[in-house]
């Protein structure tokens, strides 16, 4: 069960998705709309940009001390009556969750990259549970059974009839109107039984700080609120490379990402640090007040520790997933996540690909890149991803990571 | 379906090491071109193309066979344990396309012409212009590279040159940036033709009145900082240049990295970029040869495609 890339079906699929014209006129319009929107933040706030090159410096310092920032976050995420584990792989992940979790549980998810890399929807299916996706977006992918087509926009190709035919066929469900609003809606009814009803509830993280064991995520559509908030036990993967020393440094990532997201400002920030509790009685604490009462953080490493040590793939460590590089590329905008491997896409998809999946297989498909370098023109943290994608080619052609 | 791009590489490493060129092309097309020029086969500072403009005509016309077998219906997973592709391919005779080969030939006397008018008077290695190995950095090839580099190095010192003026993007980048990561103790000084123009205060004493939209290549605006030399050049003659939505800096890229690995995607890619520019005026500047063709294999005949040599020569106006 564990992701695979084959980079020549890959390129089978990429083939076919440039025939597809509604995903092509979907692709182009999305990046058109997100260029302006960033475009448009950039020149209204200059304290974004300048923030940028603090969140570079603040990522860049983080990664450089890794090692020592996970054991920090552990000994804090415990003080803070969470419970902390590290997990080296996609099995060790899986299984840890697995115990969690059980089976017969009615499973919540807000939309994480890390959670996909785990494909952690069939693994808890395939355990006896009830999954549903909260993301708006990734439900409806999930519903259509692809993979995420954009990391910040899953369901970039999705059109509204598209989306009524699935919410029809799958879930049966009748919806009013063929508006987009009436089709939200009819989602937000589905998903608000699940919600309430949910015995756990698994979100990602954009940042955690290491000196207080906290955990902060920025979105729009509040799902990530009430699925970190409203199930008795909830559990946040967290991508040790997203360990930042401080909770004002994850707060900073947290704004830079959804800035550079064109998604500015955010309409929620969520900060937690442990369960949820209360003193109200004698000043006695107790855990689990109306937030859950127990919180698990996975930390999963998958490959992140080993990139470290190589300075070309170890400098991807820095990535907040904007997703700018993918709006940017003028690849991507033909081929959306077909072009990537089976969790990531687009210029930071491949090398992600590379670092937590194959790089040789990686490297075959980033013989796609243009070398055209808008990607490290857009990056808010400064990667140098056309430069890493060339290097993952001489990985492919020479069949062997050892040169550098 | 698509190409194997691993096997496109093993293509272009094989024509790399039997005839020095990514693909077979005559030695002296590289130069004949020079020849009626009389230019001293030595000094400072040398004109030194990398054969990029010559090779265009050839990879134009390999671009076309390949973009057959692309658009042929066989899974390329069928053939993944074949060895069908390269055999296929090294058997391809390519022709050069002809105009295209005039018109490039055309764009580099005009180059030195344009120095010369600056009092800029550059020798020429012949022979020893040898193909930079640009393609073979894209595409991975490191050792190949490096072996390369250390060649174009030593035929370019052998002959006297200090400063070598270039006349690509993908040249000047690769010279410039690259091959000092390659080559210890790299000391040849290294610039566009824009630029010496440009800071020669090139003045030819007439004036083109048009309007032209400028299509930046990316090497050249994102990693080499040539973007305002190429604009006062064109504003010193009158050319009126209009910017496209997307420019300078963040320019577009024209696809042309990947037409010999995914021809069809790299037409799309110039599709969106022609369309874009093309919303400016139908009248385009390049400053790349790659750029050039690939546009110019999108575009329809009311759409004029000029290299920014032959406009600032005054070759075309
Ligand atoms: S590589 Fe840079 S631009 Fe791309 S998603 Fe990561 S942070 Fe954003």
């Amino acid at each position: 069960m564990t992701l695979k890339l084959d980079s020549l079906r890959a390129l089978d699929e990429i083939y076919k998705a440039l025939d597809d014209n509604i995903l092509q006129a979907a692709l182009s319009r999305a990046s058109y709309n997100n260029q302006v929107k960033v475009t448009e933040i950039l020149a209204s706030r200059p304290e974004i940009a300048s923030l940028a090159i603090e969140v570079r410096e603040i990522k860049r310092r983080s990664i450089m001390k890794l090692e020592e920032l996970i054991d920090q976050a552990i000994s804090s995420l415990k003080a803070a009556k969470a419970n902390p584990y590290y997990a080296s792989s996609v099995e060790d992940a899986r299984s840890i969750i697995g115990r969690i979790v059980g089976s017969n549980k009615l499973v919540i998810l807000s939309k994480s990259m890390a959670a996909a890399e785990l494909d952690l929807r069939s693994y808890l299916e395939s355990q006896g549970n009830e999954v549903w996706e909260t993301d708006l977006g990734e439900f409806l992918i999930q519903l259509e059974g692809v993979k995420p087509m954009h990391t910040i926009a899953p369901a970039v190709h999705m059109t509204r009839e598209k989306a009524l035919i699935l919410l029809k066929g799958k879930l049966k469900i009748d919806v009013k109107e063929d508006t987009i609003e009436s089709i939200a809606n009819t989602a937000r009814e589905f998903l608000r039984s699940k919600i309430i009803r949910a015995d756990i509830g698994i979100t990602g993280a954009n940042a955690l700080a290491a000196d207080t064991g906290t955990i902060v995520t920025v979105e729009n559509e509040s799902n990530i609120r009430l699925v970190s908030s409203i199930p008795p036990v909830t559990i946040a993967i967290v991508p040790i490379d997203k360990i930042v020393p401080t909770l004002l440094d994850a707060v900073k990532v947290a704004i830079i990402q959804a800035a550079y997201a064109g998604l500015y400002p955010p309409t929620y920030i969520n900060i937690v640090t442990g369960p949820s509790s209360t003193a109200d009685i004698e000043q006695t604490r107790v855990y689990g007040a109306q937030g859950p009462k127990e919180l698990h953080v996975i930390l999963l490493d998958n490959g992140r520790l080993n990139a470290k040590s190589n300075p070309l793939l170890g400098e991807q460590l820095y990535c907040i997933r904007c997703g700018r590089c993918s709006f940017e590329c003028p690849v991507w905008v033909h081929t959306a996540n077909y072009w990537g491997g089976p969790v990531y896409g687009g210029p930071m998809g491949i090398i992600w690909t590379a670092i937590t999946i194959d790089p040789i297989e990686a490297g075959k498909l980033a013989y796609l890149c243009l070398q055209c370098g808008r990607c490290d023109e857009s990056c808010p943290v400064g990667i140098r991803l056309s430069y890493i994608l060339r290097y993952l080619k001489t990985i492919a052609i020479s069949g062997s990571m050892s040169k550098l | 379906m698509p190409l194997n791009p691993l096997e496109v590489v093993r293509l272009i490493e094989d024509n790399m090491k039997r005839y020095g060129f990514p693909f077979p092309i005559p030695a002296d097309a590289i130069y004949s071109w020079a020849k009626p020029l009389g230019l001293p086969a030595r000094g400072s500072p040398m004109l030194y193309t990398g054969a990029l403009y010559q090779l265009m005509p050839y990879i134009a016309s390999i671009v076309e066979s390949l973009a057959k077998i692309e658009g042929s219906s066989v899974s390329v997973m069928a053939l993944r344990v074949s060895r069908f592709l390269p055999g296929f391919l090294t058997g391809l005779v390519v022709k050069p396309r002809g105009e295209f080969q005039v018109y490039s030939e055309s764009i580099l006397r005009s180059i030195v012409k344009l120095l010369k008018t600056s009092g800029v008077n550059v020798a020429y290695p012949y022979e020893g212009d040898l193909y930079s190995g640009v393609l073979l950095y894209d595409l991975g090839l490191d050792e190949l590279f490096r072996e390369q580099a250390l060649k174009v190095y030593k035929a370019l010192k052998e002959r006297g040159a200090t400063t070598v003026i270039t006349v690509d993007p993908h040249t000047t980048h690769i010279l410039r940036s690259i091959y000092p990561r390659y080559i210890d103790g790299f000391d040849l000084e290294v610039k566009s033709y824009l630029e010496v123009l440009a800071e020669s205060g090139f003045k030819p004493g007439y004036s083109i009145h048009r309007d032209v939209v400028i299509h930046d290549p990316c090497l050249y605006a994102r990693f080499e900082n040539i973007v305002d030399q190429p604009r006062n050049l064109l504003a010193s003659i009158g050319v009126k240049y209009l910017e496209p939505r997307r420019t300078r800096r963040m320019t577009y890229c024209c696809g042309g990295p990947i037409e010999g690995l995914a021809p069809k995607m790299a037409k799309a890619i110039a599709s969106s970029r022609l369309k874009e520019l093309v919303e400016k005026s139908k009248s385009i500047v390049t400053l790349c040869p790659i750029c050039y063709s690939n546009l110019k294999a999108v575009a329809g005949d009311d759409i004029e495609i000029i290299d920014i040599a032959l406009l600032l020569s005054g070759e075309k106006s």
